[in-house]
Parts: C-alpha cells; sequence; structure tokens
C-alpha cells in the first residue's frame, strides 16, 4: 500500500505575475493577463492578442546558472523551480531536507524552445550559414528544459521530458506520482512550462484557433484561444515525509487518468470519449466518486469545439453532477499557456482547496446550451473544495486528467 | 488563365494533398461527403489553393468549398476581380 | 515503499534501422560486424562537411504502411507508425486482438524522441518566413509538436490507451522503455508498445557538427568507434524500433512468445549536465545501482552489457567508468557491446536497438563484437572489449544510456526463461 503523494510547494511564472499569492489573488479578482503581442511583428496576422509574460527578470533567480545560456522556457521553468523549492523549504539546512540524489525532476513542454528554431531559420533564410550555430543540438532539445532546473539546483535524481503538448503538465505530475510511488525518488518537481513563440502563434493562427480579442470559454460566441506562455512547478513528495519535516501541506494527488484518443492529430474525438476515459481513470485511480468533486478546473481552451467536447465528457462521466459542480477555465485570464497549463492549473486547484474559492471563468456574456455547466461566470466564488479535478487535452490525442484532494491527517 | 487549366491545378493540390488520384476527383465529387476529407486536409487544400494562385484570401471564403467546381468558381472569380481592378487601375 | 508489480516481458519487436527491417536482419548485422554507415543522401547538406551517417536504406518506413494517405504525416511519424506496424505483426498483437470490426487495438505507446521532428517545425517555419505565415501548411503545424509521431502512430493503428512521449536526449528511449516497463507493473496497462524513433536531417547535423559532437571530417582511425583509442565523436543515425511489452500474465493469456523480461531500470542526472565527466561517471553508476536495486539483482548477476557509447570522447568514457563503478571489478571481464559503432548515434531510436542487441544475443547465445573496436582506449575497465563476437549464456544484462548533457538511464532485461524477483 503506497504512501499519499501531497504537494507541499508551489512556484510560478506568468501573465498575471510570478508570485503564488499574487497570481491566485488576480486570477480570483477576474484580472486579465492578455494585451497586445510585443515579442514579434503581427502585422502580416489577423490576430494580435497573446498572453506573453511581461517584466520576467530570470537573473532576479537564477543564482548559479547564468539566463543567457538557456533559452526562455529553461528561464522561467528554473524560475518557477526556485520558487517552488523555497516555499516547500527543502533547502531548511536542517536535518531533513532531503538528499540531492533522491530529488528529481519532470517537465512537460509543447515546444521547447521553438525561438531556437526561430533564430536558425533567420540565419538560413538570409544565408548567413556561417553564424549558423549550435543551438539546435544544445539549447533547442526540450530536455534541457528539465535539465536546467536540475542543474541550478544541484539535483541528481530521476530527470525526464514529458512532451505531451498541451496536457504535458498533466502527463509530468502523472509522471512524478508514479516515480515517487515506485520508490525511486523521495521527491519529484513537477510542472510545465512554454514560451511564447512566432512558430506557436502562427501555428494556432493558421488553424484559424486564436480569438481576436478575448478568450470566453464556454460562451456561446467563443470565438477561440489565446496563446499564452508561463511555468508552474510543484514539489511533491510522500505525506509521510512532509510531515516528518513539518512541511506546510497544499493538497494531495489523489490519482490521474491518461488516455488517447486515437483520432486526429488536431482535433478531438467527435464526441468526448477519450477526455471521458481521461475522467474515468482519475476517479477509478483515487477512489472517489463523481459526486465528491468540488470543483472542475477545465482545459476550457475557448474554441468552439473543445468547450462543448469537455462538456460532453463531463456529463458522460458525471451524470448529474456535471451540471451542479463549479467548473471554470482560467484561460479566460492567462490565456492558454500550452505545456504549462495544466500545471498553472494544478497550482489553482491546490489553492482552491486550501483558501475554500474558485476562480471565475472571466469574459463570460452569454450561456451556450451545448455548454449549460456552472462556469462560475465572471466572479470568483467561496466553496468549499475537498476534492478537485483538472483536465488537459492536447494535439495528438493526448488526454489527462489529474484529481486532488484535501490531505487531513 | 482558363478555367480548364486551373481545374487541373486545382486537381492537382487536392492529389498531392490527399494522395487521391485525379482521376477519382470529379467536378462534383464531395470532398467531405465522398472523399471523406477531414477538417485539417480541407484547410491544407485552401491554403495550397491560395498559394497557387496568390489570391490572399481569408479562411471563410473557403468554408464553404466542397468540390472542384467550388473551388474552380471561388478562383475564378477571384482572378477575373483583379483582372478587372487591375484593369480599372 | 513500491507499488505492486506484475512481471513485464517482450514479446516482439518492429525495427526499422540501418542494418535492416527486422530484428533478425539487425542482430545478423551487428554479428557480421556490418557497417550501417555511409555518406549522406536523404538531404541536402549545404555545403557542410558530413561525416558518414546511419541513414535507412531502400523505401523506408513507406513501405510498411498502406491503405491509407500518407501525406498528413512527416518522416518521424511514419518512422513511428512503420515500427509499430511490425511489432504489432510480430508479436501477433495484432492477429490475436485484431479484427475487422475492431478499430482499436488494446496496447498504449510510450515513444521516446530527443526532437519529434526538428526538420517539420523548421520547415513549418522556413515556409512563414519565405511566404508569409499564412501560407504556413496546418499539416506541419500539426507535426510540429514533440508528441506528434506518438499521436500518428496512435492513429495510425488504433492504440487507444495510454500515449506518452518521453525525451531525454539520447536517453530518451531506454528512458521511455523503462517508463513503459512501470506502467505496466502498476498496472496502468496490459500492453505498451515502446521505444523510440528519430529521423535524419540538416537541422540537427548541422547543429551537432557546430557544436563539435561529430566524428572530424574527414574521418580518421576510430570514427564513430566506441571506446577506441582515436575516437573523436560520433556519426549521427537515425530509425525506430519498438518492442511489444505486456504483462507476463497478458503474454501467457493469449500464448505469446516470450522473448524477454525487463525487470528493473534506473536513472539519474549529473547536474553539470555533463561538464564534469565524474559527475556523469556518477550519474551512470546511480542509475545502475537503481535498475539492479530494481531487479532484485547483484552487480555480479549481470553477465553482458550493452552500451550507448557512439565514438564520443567524454561520454563514452564517463559511461564505462561509471558501469565500472557499479559493477565493481566483475566490469572489466564482462562482454559488452556497443551498438552505435554499426548503426550511428540513433538517439531517441538508439536505446530499443541496444535492449534488442542483449534481448536477441540471450537467445541466440552470442552478444556481437564493436564493429571496428581494433584498438581501444587503455584506461578503459572493459578487458574484453573488441570487434569480435562473445559467445555466451547471456541471462541478465545490463543495457545502460548516457547523454552528452547529463541524463544516465540503465535497464535490466533478463532471459524468457528466468522468473524476475518482485
Amino acid at each position: 500500500m503506497s504512501s499519499c503523494i501531497v504537494v507541499t510547494g508551489l512556484g510560478v511564472v506568468s501573465s498575471l505575475g510570478s508570485d503564488v499569492e499574487q497570481l491566485w489573488s488576480s486570477l480570483l479578482e477576474g484580472r486579465s493577463g492578455i494585451s497586445e503581442v510585443e515579442s514579434f511583428d503581427t502585422s502580416a496576422y489577423r490576430v494580435h492578442r497573446g498572453g506573453e509574460v511581461r517584466d520576467f527578470q530570470p537573473e532576479r533567480y537564477l543564482r548559479h546558472l547564468d539566463p543567457g545560456s538557456m533559452g526562455r522556457a529553461s528561464q522561467m521553468a528554473v524560475a518557477a523551480a526556485l520558487s517552488a523549492v523555497a516555499d516547500a523549504g527543502l533547502r531548511s539546512g536542517g536535518p531533513h531536507d532531503p538528499d540531492p540524489e533522491r530529488v528529481g525532476v519532470v517537465m512537460g513542454t509543447t515546444s521547447g524552445e521553438p525561438r531556437e528554431v526561430e533564430r536558425f531559420n533567420d540565419l538560413l533564410v538570409a544565408e548567413e550559414l556561417d553564424r549558423l550555430g549550435p543551438e539546435l543540438a544544445t539549447r533547442y532539445p526540450n530536455h534541457v528544459i528539465a535539465g536546467q532546473v536540475a542543474a541550478e539546483l544541484d539535483l541528481c535524481g530521476p530527470n525526464a521530458m514529458i512532451p505531451t503538448a498541451c496536457a504535458a503538465g498533466n502527463y509530468a505530475l502523472a509522471y512524478a506520482l508514479d516515480t515517487l510511488r515506485c520508490g525511486r525518488a523521495d521527491v519529484m518537481l513537477a510542472g510545465g512550462a512554454d514560451a511564447f513563440s512566432r512558430i506557436t502563434y502562427t501555428g494556432f493562427a493558421r488553424l484559424g484557433a486564436i480569438a481576436p480579442e478575448r478568450c470566453q470559454p464556454f460562451d456561446r460566441n467563443r470565438q477561440g484561444m489565446i496563446p499564452g506562455e508561463g511555468a508552474a512547478v510543484l514539489v511533491l513528495e510522500t505525506e509521510e515525509q512532509a510531515r516528518r519535516r513539518g512541511a506546510r501541506i497544499y493538497a494531495e494527488v489523489a490519482g490521474y487518468g491518461l488516455s488517447c484518443d486515437a483520432h486526429h492529430m488536431t482535433a478531438a474525438h467527435p464526441e468526448g470519449a477519450g477526455a471521458a476515459r481521461a475522467l474515468e481513470g482519475a476517479l477509478a485511480s483515487s477512489g472517489v466518486a463523481a459526486e465528491q468533486i468540488d470543483y472542475v478546473s477545465a482545459h476550457g481552451t475557448g474554441t468552439p469545439t473543445n468547450d462543448k467536447l469537455e462538456t460532453m465528457a463531463l456529463k458522460r462521466v458525471f451524470g448529474d453532477h456535471a451540471t451542479r459542480v463549479p467548473v471554470s477555465s482560467v484561460k479566460s485570464m492567462l490565456g492558454h499557456t500550452m505545456g504549462a497549463a495544466s500545471a498553472i492549473e494544478a497550482l489553482v486547484c491546490c489553492l482552491a482547496i486550501r483558501d475554500g474559492a474558485v476562480p471565475p471563468t472571466a469574459n463570460f456574456e452569454e450561456p451556450d446550451p451545448e455548454c449549460d455547466l456552472d462556469i462560475v461566470p465572471n466572479e470568483a466564488r467561496e466553496v468549499p473544495v475537498s476534492v478537485a479535478m483538472s483536465n488537459a487535452y492536447a494535439f495528438g490525442g493526448n488526454n489527462a486528467s489529474v484529481l486532488f484532494r484535501e490531505c487531513v491527517s | 488563365m482558363q478555367s480548364d487549366e486551373i481545374k487541373g491545378k486545382i486537381r492537382e493540390v487536392i492529389t498531392q494533398v490527399t494522395e487521391i488520384p485525379g482521376e477519382e476527383i470529379g467536378d462534383t465529387t464531395s470532398f467531405t461527403q465522398e472523399l471523406d476529407l477531414d477538417s485539417l486536409a480541407l484547410l491544407e487544400i485552401g491554403v495550397d489553393i491560395d498559394y497557387a494562385f496568390q489570391l490572399n484570401l481569408p479562411d471563410e471564403r473557403f468554408k464553404d468549398i466542397d468540390s472542384l467546381n467550388d473551388a474552380v468558381h471561388l478562383v475564378v472569380t477571384e482572378l477575373a476581380t483583379r483582372e478587372r481592378s487591375a484593369r480599372v487601375a | 515503499m513500491s507499488a505492486r508489480r506484475d512481471q513485464v516481458v517482450v514479446t516482439g519487436a518492429g525495427v526499422l534501422s540501418p542494418l535492416g527491417y527486422a530484428r533478425a536482419p539487425l542482430f545478423e548485422g551487428l554479428l557480421e560486424g556490418r557497417s550501417g554507415l555511409r555518406p549522406v543522401e536523404g538531404f541536402d547538406t549545404r555545403g557542410l562537411a558530413l561525416p558518414r551517417v546511419g541513414e535507412l536504406n531502400g523505401d523506408g518506413p513507406e513501405q510498411f504502411l498502406e491503405g491509407r494517405s500518407l501525406r498528413p504525416l512527416d518522416r518521424t511519424g511514419r518512422l513511428a507508425a512503420a515500427a509499430a506496424e511490425l511489432v504489432l505483426a510480430d508479436s501477433g498483437f495484432r492477429a490475436y486482438y485484431g479484427s475487422d470490426e475492431a478499430e482499436s487495438l488494446p496496447a498504449g505507446l510510450v515513444l521516446g524522441t530527443m526532437y519529434g521532428s526538428v526538420r517539420t517545425i523548421s520547415e513549418f517555419d522556413r515556409r512563414a518566413l519565405t511566404a508569409g505565415p499564412q501560407y504556413t501548411k496546418p499539416f506541419d503545424f500539426a507535426n510540429s509538436v514533440i508528441n506528434a509521431a506518438a499521436g500518428q502512430a496512435a492513429i495510425w493503428h488504433g492504440l487507444a490507451e495510454i500515449n506518452a512521449t518521453v525525451a531525454g536526449g539520447t536517453t530518451a528511449g531506454l528512458a521511455a522503455l523503462a517508463h513503459a516497463a512501470d506502467l505496466l507493473r502498476i498496472g496502468r496497462a496490459s500492453a505498451l508498445v515502446a521505444g523510440g524513433a528519430e529521423e535524419l536531417c540538416f537541422e540537427s547535423c548541422w547543429s551537432f557538427s557546430r557544436a563539435g559532437l561529430l566524428a572530424r571530417e574527414p574521418e580518421g582511425p576510430g570514427a564513430g568507434t566506441p571506446f577506441h583509442a582515436h575516437r573523436n565523436g560520433f556519426l549521427p543515425g537515425e530509425g525506430a524500433a519498438l518492442l511489444m511489452l505486456e504483462t507476463v500474465t497478458a503474454a501467457r493469456s493469449r500464448g505469446a512468445e516470450i522473448l524477454g523480461h525487463l525487470t528493473g531500470s534506473g536513472s539519474s542526472f549529473d547536474p553539470s549536465r555533463g561538464q564534469d565527466g565524474e559527475r556523469s561517471a556518477t550519474a551512470v553508476r546511480r542509475a545502475i545501482l537503481a535498475a539492479l536495486k530494481d531487479a532484485g539483482r547483484e552487480p555480479a548477476d549481470v553477465d553482458g552489457l550493452s552500451t550507448s557509447a557512439s565514438g564520443s570522447v567524454a561520454v563514452d568514457r564517463a559511461e564505462a567508468l561509471g558501469i565500472a563503478a557499479a559493477l565493481g571489478r566483475h566490469a572489466a571481464e564482462l562482454p559488452v557491446t556497443a551498438v552505435k559503432g554499426s548503426l550511428g548515434e540513433g538517439l531517441g531510436a538508439s536505446g530499443a536497438f541496444q535492449t534488442l542487441a542483449l534481448l536477441e544475443a540471450m537467445s541466440a547465445g552470442v552478444l556481437p563484437g564493436i564493429r571496428g573496436l581494433d584498438e581501444p582506449e587503455p584506461e578503459l575497465p572493459f578487458r574484453l572489449a573488441g570487434s569480435s563476437a562473445h559467445e555466451g549464456r547471456f541471462r541478465c544484462g545490463l543495457v545502460t544510456s548516457l547523454s552528452w548533457d547529463g541524463h544516465a538511464c540503465a535497464l535490466v532485461v533478463e532471459g524468457p526463461g528466468e522468473e524476475a524477483r518482485s
């Protein structure tokens, strides 16, 4: 019988703040982290809005590594990891500090460091081959993100990268859960990171997926998603160890469900079947019944199809409870932060449990009969949350739901 | 450009994207119902048709294209409009 | 405390390698010391002087993928889908579970890859630069995410169980096998196709060259030869290999032939990211000891080694020293192989190639030598390292992998007749 795995630290870099409490209060106030894109010229595009992180200064966080030696996603991941480790009190200098050989890192991402590809191509297209460097071997490969986190923190435990696109944060949490339960590590830093890039923006624009002004999940007139960026890292360990070192426990990671649509690269299964299986798997692996769920952090991208299919999946698995439980999407405020999204949303679930409050789905104006859920429109709500579910769905048909539960000793 | 030439070029694009032989793409063969093309394939076809004729049209103009004839009509109309504007200018 | 564990067995393999398209020609080629390395043909090198590469010959993955348009799949996706096609056949899994009505198979996929496809994301972006963002290709964007190949393979074969992509530099393939084995043991799946895929392309080769990772061109003696005294870098390669992994219960219930057991794995990290060779060696040592402990085995039980050595100066050395540190004096007397001497550095594909070398050795009673290793580096611990094959009875082998930037992974592979200790 394995021990409970709990969350003892949170760290984040986001367009609404790179301090966990600042982000949380911004989300509860329904603030928007969306603005006009500045990091590249969008005049050739029909859309211009994004969730860029402004004023991120990696040098304020990194102590050992030079921020200039890594890409932006890595910088954000390292910053979030440092915050999480501090929050968890892992380096107190006391006798219960975990052995670095037993502390591992697993991160998720969608694209890794796409700006390195952009730089490569800028030079290649300009035929300046002699200026083309080694970065696609040294800085671009996505696994360097997890590597840089461990390098900054001098950690030697299992180090992995699970690049399952927009569900990657949840996949990283699942991997961390199993790694800890199998006794391969005593602590796992788990999270996700993605940097804003013209490649990602161009791709979603090309698919016609980007909303012109705002992200309006579950709204009848929703126009699509808004690409964003960010990073979040959670510290996971056994409850036993957390209590032994007097750590503050946010919540238990009680279980997860993973599934694959095996249907289409960019379109989900038309009945949300894969998403439903992920929800069922999360409930089954946690031993929790649907009626016990107090809050759902939706994938809720704001695209016409996702929100409709997610509603179908929730109804299929939760039955009547689907229209009773509060379901909200913070992507309405942060945009879609890709690989960071479900890591940030995991953070939201932990804080919802801690504070008994759920963030709103912002920008809501008109109900959609096909999304007739209680989406906590526009205003946060005080709700006791003992159990929260976080959903994430990705290109390639990767679906993941993770269940968080209040940890009562 | 003649309508036949346009049709041939568009048929080529569809074959290139879908690997469906040209003979199977009739003038009125439905892309969605008969060729079973999904939204991503239709989008790719729209992009490649637009590129071939340098139309620079918004995606909405391609939304209802479901056959070779539809596509040819769109391109012919668009090219004619440009020709007229060019002559006037 | 570990979760409940079921034994994990290998019941088949799908192989696309520079030495052939099944495990038999791959193993025969390794035994005969044949080279899968030749001057590059598949892409324009734009004036870059490249050493030989391990490119796939002949018709490539397309020959195994019929009946549907391949256009939505990029090369990496085709490699993954083709390897899946081959392993589903080789293992008898499709014959047993498939039917004309069933659209899906009760198996998942765990794919290791370093890049997904750096070529596809680059070409997508280049098109934006040269033709404008409105003319980028939707198919290419769908394939630009790193998990695209795993998604494409799942769609092609209806693999609707757990689907995961694992990255980790050159250790990705071995890490994928280890992760899949864990998922099976804790009951998240009863069958998983696992391994890796990687394509050779201009973008990666250019960058490896610029980073000083490749064997110098023109090639000197020992170029791309693992553990060679005059080695100076690796030769890049490509390919895909997927193993069918099942719980022993599931395998027996369908009467599958069991090729071997994956009894344990371990991984560790060098926080200097490869800058400090000693720390890299330590990471290898830790990974091996964790794997042996996971398998319930002792260093003295190991009777064969399948290393990831590639001709890289620092990495080969760190891997060898790490193995010696973990296994003690015993390491010096062990038969050792390094498939990259024949296949090149296959990145995500390598882990499964390395594992197959041991599995095949267990049934054939002979472990391939290391191609071209006429002069091993004297300081390295392996007395038996050389180009000759090693005959013997192999029952408990160790597969190791070390990336140039600090990832270390180890897998314990045991023969079909062995009952693993849980």
